[in-house]
């Protein structure tokens, strides 16, 4: 008797599960195979957008800096009265970058399958953008970067072809490594510099950029890499001839800059400068004092930007500032559709949309539209920082 | 669970201080006729021929998923179809010879990599790889690939017994995710941008063309595979040669002297196992459309034993359902998964677990029940009253259970640092519970529960992917010390 | 323990006659010629071999005394390293410290070792203890059980944001220069750490060689029934040196912290990899084995580190590794493994 109780109770508690399991497994567009994709979408009055950013992980820094730029933008979208029938809702998916570009691959996935979406912010790394590519292609989703800066990202040819889905709201790593190149030699007049990437798609081509242009200009270099996982540097330090003035970092995870930093100081080397790139910006993280970074160029005037940066307590996080650019032109190629739409739209026409966006004012301080590639039109230049005694990144250029 | 553990927890430690340990394992038949519901269940399933068997799960690991959404086919279907196929493999060399593998997962990748190389198209630093073999091309040579690999593994277990053999293997798991994940001058692995562009599984042979691309396509043709696969294993298992896997697995010395070729005999175990891997690594890397070095890394390969271990090692049924339970958990426990199936899933898990612990006293069942029930709403109105900011928090999700959870559990407005604390004391508080017996159990599981409830809204609901974690790694802990044979193996005791 | 037969003066004579081999050509016909770089990176290498020495050194103690393979071991280590951070914090952070210097260091450490320790203890009562008659399988299952739950209850309790010791802020940056300006050179935080490896070992040496207490360990790990027939208590003695050999563990991160700052929830895994490696190599069980071998761990890996490109690093390490069980499965200092009928 005794068993059998057991037993019935057990029978239920499955059956109560299979049945939410099953209950939640439906999803409301149970079309054909390939629904999602080519579907008709109801906008309604609350239209989804998502975001894939490193929320944790060893890049969850810049991944968080870029989600609170997004939903500062969607805040205030939502805040204004005439969107009243065409607010956003952002859904977040976490990429992890710098643990598993698997991560990305799922989480685009995921998206591709979500019927309500409509557009998609991100992701973050050049790495991530190659991997998910086929997953938002195959479910016609368009994807706007903040900070995937690789430049052949958008040829065409290179890892897939991406035109027509992918676009980005930072200038590429041709224009970075000029940028970087140029400040080197011309300002602060560097004969040897040591550069060393870590081995990850983003940090090899703008180290391989920047050593051509330093090359051709004169410039001794020498040429190593650590990896992402890595944190005893001393071997690589060792190999670093005293007389060397700055050595060139482009990685992606701040706090291995830290680390660096700290050893090589540890070694009797630090009057070597390091210089960073964008994906360094993490103040607080990185604080070596003296250390250079170049960043994504940004309007600090916008009475915008000053809004954001008073909220956060003095803390601008401009690595995310791109992603603000980039929810606004998904918010608004999305509230185009369902207009032409009257109320239905589906992801291609939202891609046709992000396709001729036209922002006359943005917060990187000149208009926005894409070229048939995806890169902007308008040529940016990167900005040059410096890291302060109180941790704080000054722009210098 | 079960009847056919032994009459109390502790018989196996005290059987093999025994004289007469084999008395304990001869009575093994006698406990399954004795015991209960669960050895009727086992003794009808043991009467029924394997092909019946073959035709009851057919239909068991087909139809849930028909009506599925297609993320959830990838999800759910595909993802259990191919760690089914994956423990299947591991469970020869595991279950079957007895060999401690603890780098299966290098075949698992090795397969995915070679399928991406040799039907995509990639270049990378200047070289540019444009093979596109059909994929039964490219799926054999996958196959055979890792099957040599495993042929070259399995020779180094020749001079190396147990322990030894677990390191060896575990550093070749090792090896792979480094060779794969280092940037190589050739670009033939990628580094850690994995291969990408992968064909669809495009078969064509004698004028009959087949290409599989959808999800359901996949799932279809994991299904045939599984099922293959598990026909092969089975016959092997009844042949010459499963029983000699058996036989070295229990005594290699004796198998030796018998006339069996031990050291062929786990060559060849490797050697099977590593190209059923290499057969999962193929589909999956087609149907990812992408080969990663993180796809292949240890929590792979501890989820893979889970699996093993679960269903028991040695039984072909239990990699299946083993399979369907982990799987199925784990994706629910997934942050891309609405939270309020977590939820559900959690405070089943829950009911269950008290169920079991106390099914041999439907007392103690009742009173921890009522007593869980009414601590927690006291204590909901005890901390109200006294400090609102305690319970002036939010329920993530809720969804049909918002009420039930706003008025029975604690949440504070500020829950960091009290979850935190929580977590740590309710580690201690399940720790003592194994400790304890009879009423002083039942006078800790009330609070146990209501804390965990507690952790559980303000702490792991927010992330879901890392407490599947926490749970698995509970799970294999409590299974070796509780039960390890699983849930379809056979209990073993070992004589030394 | 370990014993010594010819056959590991024969291992340890073909090892010298390797590393001579290495070092000429390091020196003489590498490419990156020179004393002064050579000496360098065997400094880092000695540093970063003292911590895997510490970690080997606990598989090492606990493999001897119950043929246990503890993979939870760079967990604990993991672990020790977030205590020591704990404690650094608690005590004003690297900047700011509210006690002295040597004071902060000191509790770090002893904190940490008692914090690991313990939870040594709790991880071989729990999931060890259960399972001293079971199948060679079980205890390896749930080692891995462990360590995985090690690892994702810190991810969820702390995040998987990195966190930075900074210890050349709280200690020094300086250091002392050997052969001139240009020579090597050590930093003090590394000479801390190596003298507190060497006196731990020392200690541990001590404690095996001269104390009641480490023949009861020897005892046990020869022959368990017959030790408990002579009066020790087998639980006890595997108890203590789980808890000796986690507290090395502990240990070990705090200097890892220390030195190469940033700590998070995966860090005990690639170590523990390293320590585990070390083990093996010097021949798992023997505890000269394992300070030898994670020495020799730490020298590879700076040499490799040093002399090629970064990503082909770690495959030497590994390919070192396999090599080495392949032509000496028991190591180099080990015994090998006697199969009873």
């Amino acid at each position: 008797m005794k068993n059998v109780l057991v037993a019935a109770v057990l029978a239920a508690a499955l059956s109560i599960l299979a049945t939410a399991a099953w209950g939640s497994a439906k999803a409301p567009a149970r079309a054909a195979a390939s629904s999602a994709a080519t579907a008709t979408v109801k906008c309604g009055s609350v239209r989804t957008i998502g975001m894939a950013a490193p929320i944790t992980g060893p890049a969850a820094d810049i991944g968080n800096q870029q989600v609170r730029w997004a939903k500062y933008f969607v805040k205030r979208w939502n805040a204004v009265k005439a969107h009243a029938h065409s607010r956003i809702k952002l859904i977040t998916g976490d990429t992890q970058l710098g643990v598993d570009t698997a991560f990305a691959v799922k989480v685009a996935k995921s998206f591709a399958s979500n019927s309500k979406m409509l557009a998609v912010v991100g992701p973050a790394g050049s790495q991530e953008v190659v991997a998910s590519t086929d997953s938002y292609k195959s479910g016609r989703l368009g994807f706007v970067s903040g900070s995937a800066t690789r430049v052949s990202l958008t040829d065409g040819h290179t890892a897939g072809n991406r035109i027509g889905y992918f676009y980005r709201t930072v200038p590429n790593d041709g224009q970075q490594a000029p940028a970087v190149a140029n400040w080197m030699t011309k300002k602060l007049k560097w004969k040897r510099v040591y550069i060393i990437d870590d081995q990850e798609t983003y940090s090899q081509g703008l180290a391989d950029g920047t050593q051509n242009i330093l090359k051709s200009r004169g410039v001794t270099t020498q040429r190593d890499s650590i990896s992402q996982t890595q944190s005893d540097y001393s071997s690589t330090i060792a190999k670093i001839p005293s007389n060397y003035q700055g050595i060139y970092i482009p990685w992606q995870l701040a706090p291995q800059a830290q680390a660096f930093g700290q050893q090589l100081a540890a070694a009797g080397k630090g009057h070597i400068k390091l210089f960073g790139s964008d994906g360094l910006f993490a103040p607080g993280v990185w604080k070596i004092t003296g250390s250079y970074d170049s960043a994504f160029p940004f309007n600090a005037a916008n009475p915008v930007v000053l809004a954001y940066v008073k909220a956060h307590h003095g803390n601008g996080e401009f690595f995310g500032l791109p992603s603000y650019v980039a929810a606004q032109v998904d918010t608004l190629a999305v509230t185009k559709a369902c207009k032409a739409g009257h109320g239905k739209t589906t992801r291609a026409a939202v891609r046709k949309q992000i396709a001729k966006t036209k922002l006359t004012t943005s917060l990187l301080g000149f208009p926005v539209a894409f070229q048939h590639s995806g890169e902007m039109k308008a040529p940016a230049a990167f900005g040059i920082y410096q890291i302060q005694k109180n941790g704080a990144f000054k722009r210098i250029d | 669970m079960a009847e056919t553990s032994p009459p109390t927890p502790d018989a196996p430690a005290a059987a093999s201080t025994e004289i007469g340990v084999d008395r304990w394992v001869s009575e093994a038949d006698e406990r399954r006729e004795r015991g209960g519901l669960g050895g009727r269940i086992q003794q009808v399933w043991g009467m029924i021929p394997p092909a019946g068997k073959l035709a009851l799960l057919t239909p068991a690991l087909a139809v849930p998923f028909l009506p599925l959404s297609e993320a959830n086919v990838y999800n759910y279907g595909l993802f259990i179809l191919i760690y089914a196929l994956l423990a299947l493999g591991l469970n020869v060399v595991v279950g079957f010879a007895g060999l401690l593998d603890l780098g299966y997962v290098a075949f698992f990748g090795f397969g995915a990599y070679a399928y991406a190389f040799l039907s995509g198209t990639h270049q990378e630093k200047g070289h540019a790889y444009t093979h596109h073999w059909s994929a039964q091309y490219s799926i054999l040579a996958a196959v055979v690939l890792c099957a040599v690999l495993g042929l070259f593994l399995g020779s180094s277990s020749r001079r190396l017994l147990g322990d030894y053999l677990a390191i060896v293997t575990l550093f070749f798991g090792q090896a792979f995710v480094v060779f794969t994940n280092s940037v190589d001058p050739y670009g033939v692995t990628n580094g850690s941008n994995g291969l990408g562009n992968i064909d669809p599984l495009k078969f064509s042979a004698f004028g009959v063309h087949l290409t599989v691309s959808t999800t359901r396509g996949y799932y279809w043709f994991m299904l045939g595979c599984v099922l293959l696969v598990l026909i092969i294993v089975h016959l092997l298992s009844e042949s010459r040669t499963g029983r000699a896997w058996k036989a070295s697995r229990e005594d290699p010395l004796a198998a030796e002297l018998m006339g069996m070729p031990v050291k062929r005999l786990k060559i060849m175990a490797f050697s099977l196992g590593a190209a059923i891997a290499g057969l999962a690594g193929s589909v999956f890397a087609a149907a990812q459309t992408g080969a990663f070095p993180q796809n292949f890394s240890t929590q792979v390969l501890i989820l893979i034993y889970a699996v093993v271990i679960l269903g028991g090692a040695g039984s072909l049924t239990g990699m299946l359902v083993g399979a369907a339970v982990i799987i199925a958990s784990s994706q629910v426990l997934d942050s891309t998964s609405p939270p309020n199936n977590a939820r559900t899933l959690f405070y089943l898990g829950l009911i269950v677990g008290v169920v079991l612990m106390f099914k041999r006293s439907l007392a103690q069942m009742a009173v921890a029940v009522a007593s869980t029930i009414a601590l927690g709403f006291a204590l909901h109105a005890v901390v109200d009253a006294v400090w609102s900011r305690g319970v002036a928090g939010q329920v993530t999700s809720g969804g049909y259970l918002t009420g039930v959870i706003k008025n029975w559990v604690l949440l504070p407005a500020n829950p960091n640092r009290l979850a935190v604390y929580g977590y740590l004391a309710l580690v201690v508080l399940v720790v003592a519970i194994v400790q304890l017996k009879g009423w002083w159990r039942v006078a800790v599981v009330p609070p146990t529960l209501v804390l965990t409830a507690f952790v559980w809204e303000n702490l792991l609901i927010q992330q879901p992917a890392v407490t599947r974690y926490v749970l698995f790694g509970v799970l294999l802990i409590s299974l070796m010390a509780t039960r390890p044979q699983g849930l379809f193996g056979q209990a073993k005791v070992e004589i030394v | 323990m370990s014993t010594t037969p010819r056959q590991a003066l024969g291992n340890l004579a073909g090892l010298g006659v390797l590393l001579a081999a290495w070092v000429v050509y390091a020196v003489y016909f590498s490419p990156t010629q020179g004393w002064t770089f050579f000496l360098q990176l065997t400094v880092n290498g000695i540093i970063l071999g003292s911590i895997y020495a510490l970690i080997a050194l606990g598989y090492s103690l606990v493999y001897g005394i119950l043929k246990l393979l503890n993979f939870a071991h760079g967990d604990v280590y993991m672990i020790g390293a977030f205590i020591g951070f704990g404690v650094l914090t608690l005590l004003g952070g690297p900047l700011s410290p509210a006690i002295p210097v040597a004071l902060l260091v000191l509790c770090m450490f002893v904190v940490a070792m008692l914090g690991s320790g313990l939870l040594g203890l709790a991880i071989e009562r729990f999931a060890y203890r259960p399972l001293r008659d079971a199948p060679r399988i079980a205890p390896l299952i749930s080692a891995l059980g462990v360590a995985f739950f090690l690892e994702n209850s810190v991810l969820l309790l702390f995040g998987a944001n990195y966190r930075n010791y900074d210890g050349y802020d709280l200690i020094s940056f300086n250091g002392i220069h050997l052969g001139g300006s240009a020579g090597v050179f050590v930093s003090y935080l590394g000479l801390m750490v190596i003298s507190g490896a060497l006196l731990l070992m020392v200690a541990l040496i001590a404690l095996v060689r001269w104390t009641q207490f480490g023949k009861a360990m020897r005892a046990v790990s020869f022959d368990r029934e017959a030790a408990a027939m002579m009066g020790i208590d087998p639980d006890r003695v595997i108890a203590s040196t789980f808890f000796v050999g986690s507290a090395l563990g502990g240990a070990a991160g705090v200097m890892f912290g220390l030195l190469y700052s940033q700590i998070y929830y995966l860090v005990g895994f690639l170590a523990g990899l390293k320590g585990f490696t070390a083990a093996v190599v010097g021949g798992i069980g023997s505890i000269p084995g394992a300070m030898l071998g994670g020495l020799l761990v730490g020298l590879i890996e700076s040499w490799a580190r040093g002399y090629l490109n970064g990503n082909d690093a770690d495959l030497v390490v590994f390919g070192v590794l396999i090599g080495v069980m392949l032509i000496r499965p028991s190591g180099l200092l080990g015994t090998p493994a006697l199969q009873k009928v």
